[in-house]
């Protein structure tokens, strides 16, 4: 009876969700989501090159390709297990918990339609974007487009699964967090060792199998590797399921509330807050005792400096790690770039931004205490444009990361020279970015929600414009035999007006808030 | 079990004891706590606290804030897990299926789905824990607590202090042996606190046990018994004497 009471109101409830759904409303989206995913793709397939691989490069896929596929599995499975060991990936209603979790019912039954919910949309998604990239690959590669497409359309169905399956089974085995670090790093690690090695032994590696079948010169150990493959995959997400009804009540009534606010914000375009919630989501707190004690004597002549480099050590190892790996993969997507992948360009930008975000964090909790900044003995715009110069010097040390990265992913010495030289403007221009980002008052264009959308993507064009425009302009110039060092200055110098520019901005913005709240 | 289908029909005044029901002599305790302890990273909420509560109890939970009240009610409701110890409804352990439909919870803080009438919510609730026909409670709780005119409204409808009303409601609209409620008086004006005194206390006198946390001296004087946490320990527990408590707070 019990079951059949929650089968009824769930339906019921879906009906009455469907019956207030605006219909033209969503005809509307459903029109605007094609016509600019079919421009995505129309850009997509423009910047991908036709010319077919080398045989040595299809060699160096059918060796390599399935470990490097599979890092990305054992990357999901990672991202999967951390989520899970902190309650995911289930976000579930508050009254849901309260009275339907609570109720004398088999929690088994309740989560499963709701996770399989999860897995069926991961599913298609995946699918639909594995299958249009193995739309692109199959004109420089050998093999049939159908082979390329369901091959890549079936790794796709099977990597986003992998991470919600990951993150099913963590929470529902209760696995700590460095419980759940260690497994999914264990797995990357295996994989990475399959890659040096040229083998194939990792389950990740073999699920990276499914993707590369198409190759030549697979035979039946590839058709062996994607059994075994598909087999893990699914299997993982059998236990995954489950294991979903032993979810722990306490990490699920965190998360649904702060979901819950994580949508709200997310819908309002609130930036700053969809930041700290997530950190809330991933249980990210400051460390009590920061990784080195700053010297009193000389950091206390410059206060701002001193409280922005306090924040930075206090940071926890996920944060610093996540900022590394940032770090590491901007400039292997650089790498890439500078090789002739162009697609590229627009990664360092959008993964540098996220990056920026959390080293903005100073300046962010000042700009969002502006009663608190107004009772201070300076100037808004100049207590704030102070805050740029830790999170900048912070920034270019990830920039340097980056460099070091493309060097190591086979970034030629010119490419190095170029990275010398964008470092220091991209850096500024970055935090500026974040800057001008944190402290957007989302409800400032309600009224003109167009102009909202604006101010939040502005900053994240101007990321991808700045990371990947000098270096794209260094790279054609370099093609033709010219000095790519120059060209990439050259571009900077714009870059470094805008810079400028944002930073008068961010100041002017603070002043006028504090006017606001002094009136 | 407090099962209002077996106890009674509502009266002229809504009420619902028709048939005055004896509180229950079993000796086995409803709820059972042995060296209850929780931890939230490294700090102690809860520490070796142990307590028995019998059918019939009406038990005022008090302390200063952050004592650990909350915390041992979520513990028992089965919404957290013990860092050490055990704590038992019914004889099962809390967050079990028998535990689950022994124990009503009712939480500091009400929720609701948004997109749920308050009838809706109440059938909801009832049908989860096996009652057929909630009609004549749901009406009888609707009528008592103010709220007959707003069973067709939205959540989103209500003041802070309706609901708290509902969620009233909805904790009492199942069957229970245990009843915890977590700051139930708060938002309640004068008249709806009189009715909630009284369900509380016909759901004692139906042999279920209840537990209210609780700052109010007028709740604690009506209690049963008095269990006294600090600093996350039992640091009282006997009869709600103001001499006796005077102390326990002067601490």
């Amino acid at each position: 009876m019990q079951t059949a009471a929650l089968g009824e109101m769930r339906s019921a409830r879906r009906r009455r969700f469907v019956e207030r759904l605006d219909v033209m409303e969503v005809l509307y989206r459903v029109y605007l989501a094609a016509i600019f995913g079919a421009i995505g793709l129309a850009v997509l397939a423009s910047w991908v090159e036709e010319a077919p691989a080398t045989a040595r490069a299809v060699a160096d896929m059918r060796d390599h390709g399935p470990a490097v596929l599979g890092l990305a599995v054992a990357l999901a499975v990672l991202m999967g297990m951390r989520s899970g060991a902190r309650g995911g990936p289930l976000a579930i209603e508050a009254a849901e918990v309260q009275y339907v979790l609570l109720a004398p019912i088999d929690r088994g039954v309740t989560l499963r339609p709701a996770a399989l919910r999860q897995l069926r949309i991961a599913v298609l998604a995946g699918a639909v974007l594995g299958a249009a990239i193995g739309n692109f690959v199959f004109r420089r590669l050998p093999g049939s487009p159908v082979e390329w497409i369901a091959c890549l359309g079936l790794f796709g169905a099977l990597l986003p699964p992998c991470t919600l399956s990951a993150a099913l089974l963590a929470s529902g085995r209760r696995l700590r967090p460095a419980v759940a670090t260690a497994i999914g790093a264990g797995l990357l690690a295996w994989t990475l060792a399959d890659l040096l090695l040229g083998s194939t032994t990792s389950p990740a590696t073999l699920v990276g199998e499914i993707a590369t079948l198409p190759l030549p010169g697979g035979g039946p150990v590839a058709l062996a590797g994607l059994g075994l493959g598909l087999a893990i995959a699914l299997a993982l997400g059998w236990f995954g399921l489950r294991s979903v009804g032993r979810i722990a009540l306490e990490a699920a009534r965190r998360r649904a509330a702060l979901t819950a606010e994580l949508r709200f914000s997310a819908s309002v375009q609130d930036l700053r807050t969809v930041v700290l919630l997530r950190r809330q989501l991933a249980s990210e707190r400051p460390r009590r005792r920061p990784w080195i004690r700053l010297r009193t004597a000389v950091s206390s002549r410059y206060p701002v400096w001193r409280r922005g480099w306090q924040s930075f050590l206090r940071w926890p190892l996920a944060r610093l790690a996540r900022v590394a790996a940032i770090g590491v993969a901007a400039g292997a997507a650089t790498a890439g770039a500078w090789s002739g992948i162009s697609l590229l360009f627009v990664l360092p930008g959008a993964l540098l931004m996220v990056a920026a975000l959390d080293l903005v964090e100073p300046l962010a909790q000042e700009a969002d205490h502006p009663t608190r900044r107004e009772l201070l003995p300076v100037a808004a715009a100049t207590l704030i444009q102070r805050h740029l110069v830790p999170s900048f010097a912070a920034m270019a040390s990830v920039l340097l990361i980056a460099t070091l990265a493309a060097l190591a992913f086979g970034a030629s010495a010119t490419a190095a020279g170029v990275g010398a030289v964008v470092l220091f403007p991209t850096a500024l221009v970055l935090v500026c970015c974040a800057a001008f980002s944190a402290t957007n008052d989302p409800y400032a264009y309600v009224l003109t929600p167009q102009l909202g959308y604006a101010q939040s993507a502005a900053p994240l064009v101007i990321a991808v414009v700045a990371a990947g425009a000098p270096v794209l302009a260094a790279r054609e110039v370099a093609r033709h035999g010219g000095p790519a060092v120059s060209a990439a200055a050259g571009v900077e110098i714009v870059m470094l007006l805008l810079a400028v520019a944002m930073a008068w901005w961010i100041g002017k913005r603070m002043a006028d808030q504090t006017a606001v709240v002094a009136s | 079990m407090v099962d209002w289908k077996t106890h009674g029909r509502p009266d002229r005044r809504g009420g619902l004891l028709t048939t005055k029901v004896q509180p229950q002599t079993d000796p086995s305790p409803i709820l059972a706590a042995r060296g209850l302890g929780r931890r939230y990273d490294g700090f102690m909420a809860l520490g070796s606290f142990s307590l028995e509560l019998r059918a019939g109890e009406l038990v005022a939970l008090v302390g200063p804030n952050g004592a650990g009240k909350t915390t041992f009610l979520t513990l028992a409701a089965g919404l957290l897990e013990p860092s050490s110890g055990t704590i038992a409804i019914a004889g099962e352990l809390a967050g079990t299926i028998p535990a689950r439909r022994a124990l009503s919870y009712l939480p500091d803080t009400p929720v609701f789905y948004e997109d749920l009438s308050l009838g809706e919510h109440l059938a909801y609730v009832a049908a989860l824990h096996g009652v057929a026909d909630e009609g004549a409670r749901a009406a009888q709780l609707l009528e008592r607590l103010g709220l007959e005119e707003w069973e067709n409204s939205l959540p989103s409808e209500f003041s802070h202090g309706m609901r708290q009303k509902a969620s009233i409601a909805l904790a009492l609209v199942r069957p229970f042996s245990a009843l915890l409620a977590d700051e139930p008086f708060d938002g309640l004006d004068p008249p709806s606190r009189e009715v909630l005194f009284e369900l509380l206390a016909e759901a004692r006198q139906e042999g279920a046990a209840v537990v209210v946390s609780t700052h109010r001296p007028d709740v604690i004087a009506a209690a049963s018994r008095c269990v006294g946490i600090r600093d996350g320990r039992l640091a009282y527990d006997g009869p709600p004497e103001a001499d006796a408590l005077g102390e326990f707070f002067e601490h």
